[in-house]
C-alpha cells in the first residue's frame, strides 16, 4: 500500500505534464509546419494534412447536359440527386459525387485514397530574412525593384535593447536585495513594502506620464530611454526574487566573514553573488524573455524608426498595410524564437534550482 | 588571485555601464535641446502672427531654394511595408532637391499610439490620419496647427475640390480650422469582375440596381453564386459590411440624410437605415447569390474574398471593394484580366454617388520646414510615383491622368470627378466608439445571425452614447 501511493501520484503528475505539453506543443507544431508551406496552400488545407491520411481523390468526370436545370432534381447515371447534395458531395457505392464545375455541369467522381501533403517551400523564411521586394514604377515609366530591409538590423537592435535591459536591473536589484536582506537601516521594512506594492501596479498606467518626462529630457527613441524603462518596470519583481534567494543564505556565513574583517562589498561580491548564481540565471531568463518579446514598451518609448526598430515591431509590420502577408508571420515567429531558446538552453541547468530559490527554507 | 580577478571584472563592468549611460545621456541632451525648441512654438495660437510675417514667397519656394537644407521633419502614420516603400519613393526627389529629411515612421498601431504620443508631448511634426474622425478630437483640443494660417485660400482651392476642403474643415477650440491636407485617396464604390470570363459568359455591365439584381439572378441560374463577400479582418471584422451599407445609404436617401446619419443625428434605428440594410440583405442573405452562402461571409477574410473571381473556372463573379483590392489579386494578373464598374444607382433621383476614403495629413509642430513639407503634400507631385505604381487616386486637381498605370485606375480618377455625390466613408468619420466599434460589431452580428435587424441597429446605436 505504501509503495503504491507515491507511484500513483507520479503517474498522475506525468499525465498532467503530458497533457500540458501536448496543449502547448500541437499549435507550435502547426505553426512550424505552416511556416514551410506556400500561402495558397495554407488557405486550401490544414497543416495536419501533411500526415498520411485517406482522402477523396478524383478518378473520373461525368459531364451532364449543359441545359440541365440546377433548381430541379438532377439525374446522374440513372440516380436522382438534388443540387444541394451534389454541392456537399454524395456517396454512392463507395464513390463520392460532387460538382467539379457547376457552370459547365461537370461532376467529379472521387474515390478514397491514401494521400499526404508534400508541397513545402523555404520562401517564407527567405522573405523574412532577406526582406520583401517591391515593384515601383519610376517617373520615366520603367519599373524598379526595391529590396526591403531584412531582419538583421532589427535583430541587432533588439539585442542592443535586451542585453543592457536585462543586466542593469539585475545588477541594481541584487545590491538592493542584499541590503534588504542583511543590512539594518531605518525604513527598511517600509521601503521593502513599497517595492512589493509596486509589483501590482500595471506598467500601462505609467506610459503617458513617463513619456512626458522623456519628451522634456529628450530620451524618446533612444536606447538609454528604453533601458531605463525596462529596468524600472522590471526592478520590483527582480528585487523581490533576489531578496527571497539571498535572505535564505545561512547567517553564520556572513557573521564569520564580517568577523574576519570583510566589508559589505566584499561579502556581496565574494559570497552572495557566487552563491546566488542559480537565482541570477533564472531571473535573467525571465527578464530576457520579457524584454525580447516586448512590444508595448518599445512601441511607446522607442518607436519604429529603422535604426532603433526592434524585432517584435518589425514582425508586426511584416503583415503589410492590410494584412495581406499574414503567412510570413509563421516564419518570423520561429526566427524570433531562436535567441530566447538559445538563452534558455544556455542557462537552463540553473533554471530549476533557481525556481526553488524563493520557496524552500534553507 | 581568483577573487581579485572577479573584483576587477566587476569594476570594469560598472565602469562600462556608467560610460554607456553617460554616452547615451549626452546623445539624449542634444535631442532635448531640439525638442525644447519645438515646444515653444507648439501652440497654434501663438503662431498665427508668425505666419503672416513670413518673408515673401511660400515656404515651399524657400525649400526649393535650399533654405532648409539639413533640417529634419518627422512623420508618423499607419502605412507600413509596401505602402511605406512607395511613400518613401514618392518623396525622394523632394528630399534630394530641398535637403529636408522626412523621417517617416510607420506603425500598425497608429490609431492607439498617436493619442499616447500627442498626450505625452511627443507628437510627430506631421501625422497621417486615414480616419478623420480620430483627427477631429485632436483639433478640438487645439493640438493641431491650422494649415490655412500659412497656405493661402486660393492655393488650397486650386489644388482641391471644395468637397475635400469642406471635409478638412473641423471645429477647433476657437472656431473652424483647416485641420490638414488630403493625400492619397481611394474610391470605394467599385464592383470588380473577371473581365475575360465575364465577357465570355455573355454578361453585360449593369447600369441600374435592377439590372444588377437581374444579373445576379442570371449568374445563379447559370450555376454560380454571383457575389464573393468576406468581412473578416481580425479586430476590425465587419468594416467591409459598413462600406456596403454606406454605399447603399447614398443610393437610397439624400446626401443630407447621409451627413446627418454620419453626425449621429439620424439614428441607426431609423427606417431609412433599416431600409438600406434590407437592400443589402437581399443579396447577402441569399445563399444562391453569395459564394459559400451567408454563413461564409463573417469568416472569410476581406482580402481572400476576391480570389474566387480569378479561379479557373471562376467560383464567383462580382466583388464590391475599394481600389486598393488590386494588391490582393492573385499574382500574375495583368490589367487585362480584371475590370470594375461603379455600384449602380438604386434610386435615380440620387444619381450616381461615389463613396471615398482618404488620408489627411495633419501638422502638430510649426516650423518653416514643416510648412514647406505640408505645402509639398498639397501638390500631386508628392504622389506621382505612388500613382504610377498603382493603388491610389490623387485628391489633388493637378494630377496628370497619364500617370495612372492602367485604364482601370484612370477611370477611377474620372469617376471621382463625374460622380453626382461624393461622400467620405461614414464609419471613418463617426467617433471611434461607433465607427470602429459598435458599427463593425453590430454588422458582424447581423450577418452571422446572432442578432436580428432591430437588435443589431439598437446595438450599433448604443455606441453614440
Amino acid at each position: 500500500m505504501r509503495k503504491k501511493g507515491p507511484r500513483r501520484s507520479k503517474w498522475l503528475i506525468n499525465t498532467v505534464l503530458a497533457v500540458i505539453c501536448i496543449i502547448w506543443f500541437v499549435p507550435t507544431l502547426g505553426l512550424l509546419v505552416s511556416s514551410f508551406r506556400p500561402a495558397a496552400d495554407i488557405l486550401q488545407t490544414g497543416w495536419w494534412k501533411i500526415i498520411p491520411h485517406r482522402d477523396w481523390a478524383a478518378v473520373d468526370t461525368i459531364t451532364l447536359d449543359r441545359e440541365t436545370d440546377l433548381r430541379q432534381p438532377i439525374t446522374v447515371n440513372g440516380v436522382t440527386f438534388s443540387d444541394a447534395q451534389l454541392r456537399e458531395g454524395v456517396v454512392q457505392d463507395g464513390n463520392r459525387l460532387v460538382w467539379e464545375n457547376r457552370r459547365a455541369r461537370t461532376i467529379s467522381v472521387q474515390e478514397k485514397q491514401w494521400v499526404m501533403m508534400t508541397n513545402f517551400t523555404l520562401q517564407n523564411y527567405q522573405t523574412v530574412l532577406g526582406g520583401k521586394s517591391y515593384q515601383i514604377t519610376m517617373p520615366d515609366g520603367g519599373t524598379k525593384t526595391e529590396q526591403g530591409s531584412g531582419m538583421s538590423q532589427s535583430f541587432w537592435n533588439t539585442l542592443a535593447v535586451t542585453v543592457p535591459a536585462t543586466v542593469i536591473p539585475i545588477f541594481i536589484a541584487s545590491f538592493a536585495a542584499y541590503a534588504f536582506a542583511w543590512l539594518r537601516f531605518p525604513g527598511r521594512k517600509l521601503f521593502f513594502i513599497i517595492i512589493i506594492a509596486l509589483l501590482v501596479v500595471p506598467l500601462q498606467v505609467a506610459l503617458i506620464p513617463i513619456l512626458r518626462d522623456y519628451t522634456s529630457l529628450g530620451l524618446n527613441g533612444t536606447y538609454f530611454g528604453i533601458w531605463l524603462a525596462h529596468s524600472a518596470f522590471g526592478l520590483p519583481l527582480i528585487t523581490y526574487f533576489m531578496y527571497n534567494s539571498i535572505s535564505q543564505l545561512p547567517k553564520d556565513l556572513f557573521e564569520s566573514a564580517f568577523m574576519d574583517g570583510a566589508t559589505n562589498f566584499t561579502i556581496f561580491s565574494r559570497l552572495i553573488l557566487p552563491l546566488s548564481v542559480p537565482a541570477l540565471a533564472s531571473i535573467s531568463i525571465f527578464q530576457f524573455l520579457w524584454v525580447w518579446n516586448d512590444y508595448l514598451v518599445s512601441l511607446i518609448f522607442l518607436g519604429s524608426q529603422p535604426n532603433v526598430q526592434v524585432m517584435s515591431m518589425k514582425i508586426a509590420n511584416l503583415v503589410g498595410s492590410r494584412g495581406n502577408d499574414w503567412h510570413l508571420l509563421t516564419a518570423a515567429a520561429f526566427i524570433s524564437m531562436l535567441m530566447p531558446l538559445a538563452v534558455f538552453f544556455a542557462l537552463q541547468r540553473y533554471f530549476v534550482r533557481g525556481l526553488l530559490g524563493g520557496s524552500v527554507k534553507g | 588571485m581568483k577573487s581579485g580577478r572577479r573584483n576587477r571584472v566587476l569594476s570594469a563592468f560598472i565602469l562600462l555601464t556608467a560610460l554607456a549611460m553617460i554616452v547615451s545621456a549626452c546623445g539624449g541632451n542634444n535631442n532635448a535641446g531640439q525638442n525644447g525648441g519645438n515646444q515653444g512654438t507648439n501652440d497654434p495660437q501663438t503662431n498665427t502672427g508668425g505666419g503672416n510675417n513670413a518673408p515673401a514667397g511660400s515656404a515651399l519656394e524657400q525649400a526649393y531654394n535650399g533654405d532648409f537644407k539639413g533640417t529634419k521633419v518627422t512623420m508618423f502614420g499607419p502605412f507600413t511595408d509596401a505602402d511605406e516603400v512607395k511613400f518613401t519613393e514618392s518623396i525622394r526627389a523632394f528630399e534630394e532637391t530641398t535637403g529636408i529629411d522626412i523621417a517617416y515612421e510607420g506603425s500598425k498601431e497608429f490609431e492607439a499610439t498617436i493619442s499616447v504620443r500627442v498626450n505625452g508631448g511627443n507628437a510627430p511634426d506631421i501625422a497621417d490620419f486615414p480616419q478623420p474622425g480620430l483627427l477631429r478630437g485632436f483639433v478640438k483640443d487645439g493640438k493641431v496647427i491650422d494649415v490655412s494660417t500659412f497656405m493661402s485660400e486660393e492655393h488650397l482651392k486650386r489644388q482641391y475640390n471644395q468637397s475635400w476642403l469642406d471635409m478638412a474643415s473641423m471645429p477647433g477650440p476657437n472656431g473652424d480650422v483647416m485641420a490638414g491636407v488630403w493625400a492619397r485617396s481611394s474610391v470605394k464604390s467599385l464592383v470588380w469582375y473577371n473581365k475575360p470570363e465575364f465577357e465570355a459568359a455573355g454578361y453585360t455591365v449593369p447600369k441600374t440596381w435592377d439590372e444588377l439584381m437581374t444579373l445576379t439572378d442570371q449568374i445563379a441560374q447559370d450555376g454560380d453564386p454571383a457575389w464573393s463577400i468576406g468581412i473578416e479582418s481580425g479586430a476590425a471584422t465587419g468594416w467591409p459590411a459598413t462600406d456596403w451599407l454606406e454605399d447603399i445609404m447614398l443610393r437610397t436617401t439624400t446626401p443630407e440624410n447621409y451627413d446627418k446619419w454620419v453626425a449621429g443625428e439620424l439614428p441607426f434605428t431609423d427606417d431609412i437605415v433599416k431600409n438600406a440594410v434590407k437592400r443589402m440583405s437581399e443579396i447577402w442573405f441569399n445563399d444562391d447569390y453569395v459564394y459559400g452562402g451567408r454563413k461564409a461571409i463573417a469568416t472569410t477574410s476581406f482580402g481572400d474574398a476576391v480570389r474566387p473571381l480569378f479561379d479557373n473556372p471562376p467560383k464567383a463573379w462580382l466583388h464590391r471593394q475599394a481600389g486598393f483590392i488590386t494588391s490582393f489579386f492573385p499574382e500574375g494578373l495583368s490589367a487585362d484580366n480584371y475590370d470594375w464598374f461603379p455600384l449602380p444607382p438604386i434610386n435615380a433621383e440620387y444619381g450616381q454617388p461615389a463613396l471615398i476614403s482618404g488620408d489627411i495629413y495633419a501638422m502638430f509642430n510649426d516650423r518653416p520646414e514643416v510648412r514647406a513639407v505640408m505645402e509639398f503634400f498639397t501638390t500631386a507631385e508628392s504622389l506621382k510615383t505612388w500613382i504610377q505604381s498603382g493603388g491610389v487616386t490623387a485628391p489633388m486637381n493637378d494630377a496628370d491622368p497619364a500617370w495612372y498605370p492602367n485604364e482601370q485606375e484612370r477611370r477611377m480618377a474620372e469617376f471621382l470627378q463625374t460622380a453626382d455625390t461624393i461622400r467620405f466613408d461614414g464609419s471613418d468619420l463617426m467617433p471611434g466608439s461607433v465607427g470602429a466599434g459598435t458599427f463593425w460589431k453590430g454588422m458582424t452580428d447581423y450577418v452571422s445571425g446572432t442578432a436580428d435587424l432591430d437588435q443589431a441597429m439598437q446595438q450599433i446605436q448604443t455606441g453614440w452614447k
